[in-house]
């Protein structure tokens, strides 16, 4: 870390045109929000401004309420995508190795994936028992229909020609999908991964305030529905800031992940 | 085919059959289709009634609204950043500040900022389009073979001559990608702001059936909505092949 290289490249980074340009770029945006509601433009009539918001970030972030919103959401999020990633790395290798699964089923697939996920709320709301797996099954499907289609779409892109060789080889059809189609799908099925990480963010405050109007409901999506309904704006955007942090975080874990599984790709 | 027999079947199966318990309250096929399909609806909405069609068209106003305003101003956005280091150095890290900021919790926001019920539904649905069609498109521009650009100076092409010979051309493939994506997001955030802010809307009808538990139009509503989805996205591939012709795909 306090090598002198490493820390002539911080250094370097720090002064560095592009960063401050950065800063400017942000603090600008800041200072034009700070000035819209201190002449109090029309649009902004109730949006505070961002010294306000900033008060009400730090002292939200004390509260236990908070943090136990947070948390709802994340095992909310977690649970339905590891079983949407469970369930679709294999039904997406499946359409790619099978013609006859694929022809079969794949139509019905391609016709139920354009469903917008949130539609499919009020219907799981009647199926699920309870709430919590209704939220869950949303995320599920966001990031299910996503993770399939890229894994499908790592398999086609597949020269076919590796197989071949394989085969040639001696190689069973066992080892050709082993060593060949899943090495070679997995960039991206990772990638498919990051994507569907970021849409369950999405999906999860839109399942908790859609399904939280009329009942007491928990996550940060109902913290931020109750937060407009009671008129607390400050709130309101430190849900907003915190769901952009969450998805950040979560995301950046994926693609750490990925880029550790498909090291070999790595250039160096 | 097959696969849509099968999957019909074991919906019947479940439903109008065995009974399942966990589907007793999900309707069999059989009454699906023929709420959609009878001109005298149980429930008051079927292909026969103009309630329908008016939910369908505003759902496809809003939807190509927020599209078209994502297109206008996150291409060019998104070639600017991508051409010009100075503005790209300025202004790409405040998107990347805003872009994790999920489209839909923009929804209390929007509704506070902006006056009405249609605009903040577009705008919501606008968010979801315009950071996935700015990024495409500054990928578009570094994917660009910079040989491409010494080559054009070579022959005296001016800075504006490569912006509209060499820029505008290479990002358009990778541009056309992040319009399809962008399609896509903007019905899933338009479906859940018309759930949330709505007054009409396939989003909405949704959400109104489900409150008064009339069930084949729920289903009803999200069969529409995938047909509508994907017809968008086929329509948004078709001009980019129409634009591209050059492309073989």
């Amino acid at each position: 870390m306090s090598s002198p290289s490493s820390r002539r490249r911080l250094l370097r980074a720090a002064t560095s045109a592009a960063l401050w340009r950065g800063v400017v770029g942000i603090a600008l945006f800041f200072a034009i929000w700070e000035a819209a509601s201190l002449v109090k433009l029309p649009f902004l009539r109730h949006v505070p401004a961002p010294h306000i918001v900033l008060e009400s970030v730090i002292q939200t972030v004390q509260t236990a309420s908070y943090w136990s919103a947070v948390y709802i959401s994340a095992k909310r999020v977690a649970i339905g995508y590891i079983i949407g990633v469970v369930l679709g790395v294999p039904i997406g290798l499946a359409f790619g190795v099978s013609r006859l699964f694929k022809s079969t089923f794949f139509p019905v697939f391609e016709t139920l994936r354009p469903i917008p996920p949130l539609a499919w709320v009020p219907l799981s709301i009647l199926f699920w028992p309870t709430m919590e797996m209704t939220v869950v099954s949303v995320i599920f499907l966001g990031s299910f229909f996503t993770v399939v289609i890229n894994v499908l779409g790592g398999v086609e892109t597949l020269d076919i020609r590796y197989v071949r060789a394989a085969v040639s080889m001696g190689a069973t059809p066992w080892q050709v999908f082993w060593r060949v189609i899943v090495p070679a799908a997995s960039p991206s099925i990772f990638i498919g991964a990051a994507i569907a990480m970021g849409l369950t963010w999405e999906i999860v405050v839109a399942a908790e305030m859609v399904s939280s109007v009329g009942s007491g409901q928990t996550g940060l999506g109902a913290t931020m529905w109750q937060a407009y309904v009671g008129g607390v704006i400050p709130l309101i955007i430190t849900a907003m800031i915190s769901i952009g942090l969450a998805g950040l975080i979560f995301s950046a874990v994926i693609w750490q992940i990925g880029a550790y599984a498909t090291r070999w790709r790595r250039v160096v | 085919m097959l696969g849509f027999a099968i999957v019909l079947a074991a919906w019947h199966l479940v439903t109008a059959i065995l009974e399942v318990p966990m589907f007793k309250k999900i309707p069999p096929p059989a009454v699906v289709l023929r709420e959609w399909f009878t001109p005298d609806p149980f429930f008051g909405v079927s292909v026969y009634t103009p309630l329908y069609y008016s939910h369908i068209g505003y759902s496809v106003y809003r939807a190509y609204t927020a599209f078209a305003l994502a297109v206008l101003l996150g291409v060019p956005l998104g070639i600017l950043i991508g051409w010009n280091r100075k503005f790209r150095e300025f202004t790409f890290p405040l998107i990347e500040t805003l872009r994790p900021i999920p489209p839909l919790a923009w929804v209390p926001l929007a509704i506070l900022m902006l006056p009405g019920t249609e605009p903040p539904v577009i705008f919501v649905t606008f968010i979801a389009a315009f950071f996935a069609t700015v990024l495409n498109t500054l990928l578009g521009v570094q994917s660009i073979d910079r040989s491409y650009f010494r080559a054009a100076q070579c022959l005296g092409f001016t800075r504006r001559d490569i912006l509209v010979h060499v820029v505008v051309p290479g990002a358009m493939p990778h541009v056309f990608v992040g319009l399809q994506i962008a399609m896509g997001l903007s019905w899933v955030a338009l479906v859940a702001g018309e759930m949330i802010a709505g007054k009409r809307g396939l989003g909405y009808m949704i959400y109104d059936a489900y409150s008064m538990v009339q069930i084949p139009t729920i289903i009803m509503g999200m069969l529409t909505l995938g047909f509508l989805g994907y017809f968008s996205s086929a329509f948004v591939r078709y001009v980019g092949r129409r634009l591209m012709a050059w492309r073989a795909f």
